[in-house]
Parts: C-alpha cells; structure tokens; sequence
C-alpha cells in the first residue's frame, strides 16, 4: 500500500523541482536588483575575467630602470624548464659587466606555466605575467624573443589577432 | 527469421559517457552483455619514461597531467614519495597545508564525478549544481599556486610558498555553503526514483573480488572494506585528524555513490581541522643544493580520490633521476573490474557501471 501511494505520489521527484525552482526564482525576482546577484555565470569576453595575484600566466622577462634587460644568463631556467622551451644564446654588451641574452627564444606552444623557471631564476628577472588569453592561429605566433613586434617577451600578447605573419 | 547470435560492438573510444577515450569490446546477446573488455591506450604518452629522464624536481609537472581531475592528490604522492627517496623530512605547517589542499581537490574530484556520472545517467541537473562548487575549489587552487587545473601545488621538501593573504576567507566562504550544497544534490538524487531505478543493484562487485582484483578507494568502501590508506597508513597530516572511513555494504552503484557524498562530508570536516589546528613555522625543509637519491627504492601509496596511487621510484644512491619509475594507478586497476560488473547485465547499465569506476583516462594510460 506504502509503495503504491509512493509511486503515485512523486514526492521525490517534487523535492529535486524544488531545488531547481528554488534558484530560478532567486535569479529571476532579484535579476538587476541586488548588489551581489544571485547567478554565478559571469559574461567573460565582455567582461574580462579576474584572475588570482598568483596567477601563472605567459613567461615575461622584465628590465631594470635604465630599460636594460634584467637576466644575466645564468641558464638556471632554461635547465629547469621541463619542456625545454627556453634557449638562451649568451653574449656581451657595450658598457654592461654581465653577460647579456642576445637570443631568449621561447617556444610559447610547448610551455606548461609551471613556473620552474621563475622559481630557478635567482636574479629576478623573469615573472608569469597575468595573461591567459594566448591562442593564436599560427605556430609561428607561439615563438617569442627579445625582438619582434607583437612578439616579444616584454609586453603583453596581442589578443585576437589572426596571425603575426599577417601585418 | 532472426538468427540467435551474438553481436559484438564497440563503446568508444568516442563515446561521450567513457569519460575521454575508452574503448570498451562488448558482446551482446540482444540487450544483454555476455562479453566485455575494456580496450586502453589511447592516451599514452610514457609518462613514466619521461620521468626517468628528468631530475626529481621536474617530474611533478607529469604527475599533474595523469589524473587531471585530482592534479593535486598525484602532487603529493610525487612529492612523498620523492622525500622518502631523498630523504628529506617536511615542517609540520608544510604538511598541513598539504593536507588542506589534498581534501579540497578530493571535494573537486568527487564533484565532476557526480556531475559526469549523473549526467551519464540521465540526470543533467546535477551537473551545473557540481560544477558550481567545483568552480571554487578551483578558484582557491589558483589563489595558492596559480594555476587551477594542472597545479604543481607542492615542492620536494615543502611548498614553493605561504598560504596567500585571504586564503581562509575563500576556505571559510566554501565551508560555509558547502553543507547546503551537497543537500542540495542530495535532493536532487538520493530519493530520486529514476536515479534508484538506474543505480540501486546495478554493477554489483562484491568485497571478495574487489579485493582479488587490488580495487581501492571508494569502490572498495562501497562493498563494505573499511580501507583507506589515510587511516590505514597515515601520511601527510592524516594522523592528527579526525574523520570516519564511510562505508556501504550493498556493493552497487548506488553504494558508490553515498559513499561518495559522505566522503565529501569528511573532507569538509578534515579541512575545517586543518584550518583550525594550522601551525606556524616554515614551509620549506632545508634541501641541498642538488637532489640527489639517498636510497636505493621507494614504494609510497597515498589516497588519491580515486583510489591507492602508488610511486615506486628506483634510484641508484647518487643519482640524480630515478632509473626507474612507476605509477600504480588507480583507475587502472579499478578498470579490470568492469567485466565482473557488466557481464551479464543490460548495455545501459555499463555506463552506470563506467560512471560508478570514476575513471580519468589520463591516468589509466598515462
Ligand atoms: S613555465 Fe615551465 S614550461 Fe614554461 S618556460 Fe617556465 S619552466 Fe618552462
Ligand atoms: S634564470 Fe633568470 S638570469 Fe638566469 S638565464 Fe634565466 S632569466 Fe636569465
């Protein structure tokens, strides 16, 4: 008899309805009016998404206040990396006592952002920039270097673009 | 007319409910499976051959890449098992936050399976409920090491850094809600009687051959073996907490999944723990300068969500790679089961039986 009026009474069924109904009238009555809203969706390309301080996004190499760049090719990163994606060609400068990278190549489609290299480099002079955004056509677009327009290491990747190659 | 014979299909290795590329060889007599073997090695990228050739430092980022759904319960396998071999002992704040980390992804881990496995079933409500959550268990991955999917989480000899500024306000946030949260699913599906029609007595895999077959981990707990490595051999900060081993006796898929729900339970507990009881200290052990093996070979297991991951790590006293490495993974060897689980039931019901394992066939090929 329990098990009749069971079946006929879709108590449980009622019970996940609820749940569902629950956070569609919480989203529905209270869209554009409350401070916090209560739906988690958030609209990504048009509003750009927040990412964490410690986020590990594409290798950058930074410069000191004269614009110099910082690394002394020490090749601790380039050792560590597990993917040896960096190559590091030593060499010297007019008026700089430490050696200086004359080729920092680094093979953007293979890096995993591990951030072994930053954690190596003992001079501080890479870091894991913010960005995520790096898909890119071309897998000539992937291969940074201390030249280059949109292609160096020092500023951002330009975002969707077609190809490198292009312009 | 119609010949009495059996009829042999493939599952997979494109099929949206094997959970990435699992080919699955069925024979069917009608609806019924009389033949089932599970077809692996499409994912193989010889991790365990790459790691021989890499320092100790630098295989973590492959053990990431195994069982991505729980990158940082294989980290801290890798990293123990490392310790073991170069005989390092950690700071005890180090093992707390390890400990921390590897209930949250426990938490992640669960929740894609109950997403994926309802989803599979026929539930697709659930799904957008787990992945919610899952989202901040991500989200408070990112806030400790950057990166949310494939971690790096920890370091041979402790952790890379500190807990962030505002880390137990994100944790304080999840715990706060998660309760309600897993009601909500629990709403969803436990009373649910197209989830009981499709899970309650289906897969049956009792104690005695799971434990024939090595199956750990909550399949294991579902056919009534109170086995659970964090209580059978403490490691991390396992021993200082206090949690249950939840189990089921019914052995089917619906045991699978209230042992899972509980266990999400113990996490929330574990890690409410570990924030209350943190030390202070460092979180880096002094480590020469090159790593080089102290011992001849390890054999650590840890629980991984899915079950005992096992690194056995061979290295020759000095060297600086291990000569040989080895991963006992567990959805590989939970994997040998499907035939006694999907034998002589319906084809539907193989992918309850799939769903149920919690494969990632990143691990299983590696
Ligand atoms: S983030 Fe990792 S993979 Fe990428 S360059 Fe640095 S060390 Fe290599
Ligand atoms: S570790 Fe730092 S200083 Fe050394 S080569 Fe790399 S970037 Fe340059």
């Amino acid at each position: 008899m329990n098990k009749f009026l069971r079946t006929l009474i879709p108590a449980d069924i009622a019970k996940g309805l609820s749940v569902t109904g629950k956070h569609f009238s919480q989203v529905f009555f209270t869209a554009n009016r409350r401070k916090v809203p209560f739906h988690i969706v958030s609209e990504y390309p048009e509003v750009p998404a927040k990412v964490q301080p410690r986020f590990r996004g594409r290798l950058t190499l930074l410069k000191d206040e004269q614009g110099e760049i910082k690394c002394v090719c020490c090749l601790a990163c380039e050792k560590i990396c597990p993917t040896q994606v960096i190559t590091i060609e030593k060499g010297k400068k007019e008026g700089r006592k430490m050696p200086f990278p004359v080729r920092y190549d680094f093979e953007m489609e293979r890096c995993i952002f591990c951030e072994f290299c930053v954690e190596s480099c003992g001079f501080d002079s890479i870091i894991l920039n913010h960005q995520f955004e790096l898909a890119a056509y071309n897998r000539e677009d992937f291969s940074l270097g201390t030249e280059g327009l949109g292609q160096n290491m020092f500023e951002l990747s330009p975002t969707g673009k077609f190809s490198v190659a292009d312009d | 007319m119609f010949k009495n014979e059996e009829m042999e299909i493939n599952l997979g290795p494109q099929h949206p409910s094997t959970h990435g590329v699992l080919r699955v060889k069925l024979r069917l007599d009608g609806e019924t499976v009389t033949h089932c073997r599970p077809m692996i090695g499409y994912l193989h990228r010889g991790v365990e051959k790459i790691c021989e050739n890499q320092s100790f430092f630098q295989g973590q980022v492959w053990t990431d890449r195994m069982d991505y759904c729980s990158a940082v319960a294989n980290n801290l396998g890798w990293v123990e098992a490392n310790e073991k071999l170069l005989g390092i002992t950690v700071p005890r704040r180090a093992h707390y936050i390890r400990t921390l980390l590897n209930e949250f992804n426990r938490i992640a881990s669960h929740l894609i399976w109950l997403g994926t496995h309802a989803m599979d079933i026929g539930a697709l409500t659930v799904f957008l409920y787990a992945f919610r959550e899952r989202e901040d268990v991500l989200d408070i991955n990112e806030a400790f090491c950057g990166s949310r999917l494939t971690t790096t989480a920890f370091r041979i000899g402790g952790l890379r850094e500190d807990l962030p500024p505002g880390f137990e306000k994100l944790v304080h946030k999840f715990l706060a809600k998660f309760s309600s949260c897993l009601e909500e699913y629990e709403n969803l599906l436990t009373e649910n009687r197209i989830w009981k029609k499709r899970t309650v007595g289906v897969a049956r895999l009792s104690a005695e051959d799971a434990i024939a077959l090595g199956v750990t981990g909550p399949m294991l707990r579902a056919a009534g073996v109170a086995y659970d490595i964090r209580k059978a051999f403490p490691y991390a900060a396992y021993a200082e907490m206090d949690f249950e081993v939840p189990t089921r006796t019914e052995a089917d898929t619906y045991a699978r999944y209230q042992v899972r729900m509980a266990e999400m339970r113990q996490s929330a507990r574990i890690i409410q723990q570990c924030m209350d009881g943190m030390p202070e200290g460092p979180v880096m052990a002094k480590l020469p300068k090159i790593l080089r093996s102290e011992v001849n070979e390890v054999y650590h297991a840890t629980e991984s969500p899915k079950g005992e991951i096992g690194y056995y790590l061979v290295g020759e006293k000095g060297s600086l790679n291990p000569y040989r490495f080895h991963v006992r993974a567990p959805g590989f060897i939970n994997l040998q089961s499907l035939p006694k689980m999907a034998e002589g039931g319906l084809i539907a019901d193989v992918v309850a039986a799939i769903g149920s394992l919690d494969i990632v066939l990143g691990e299983i090929d590696r």
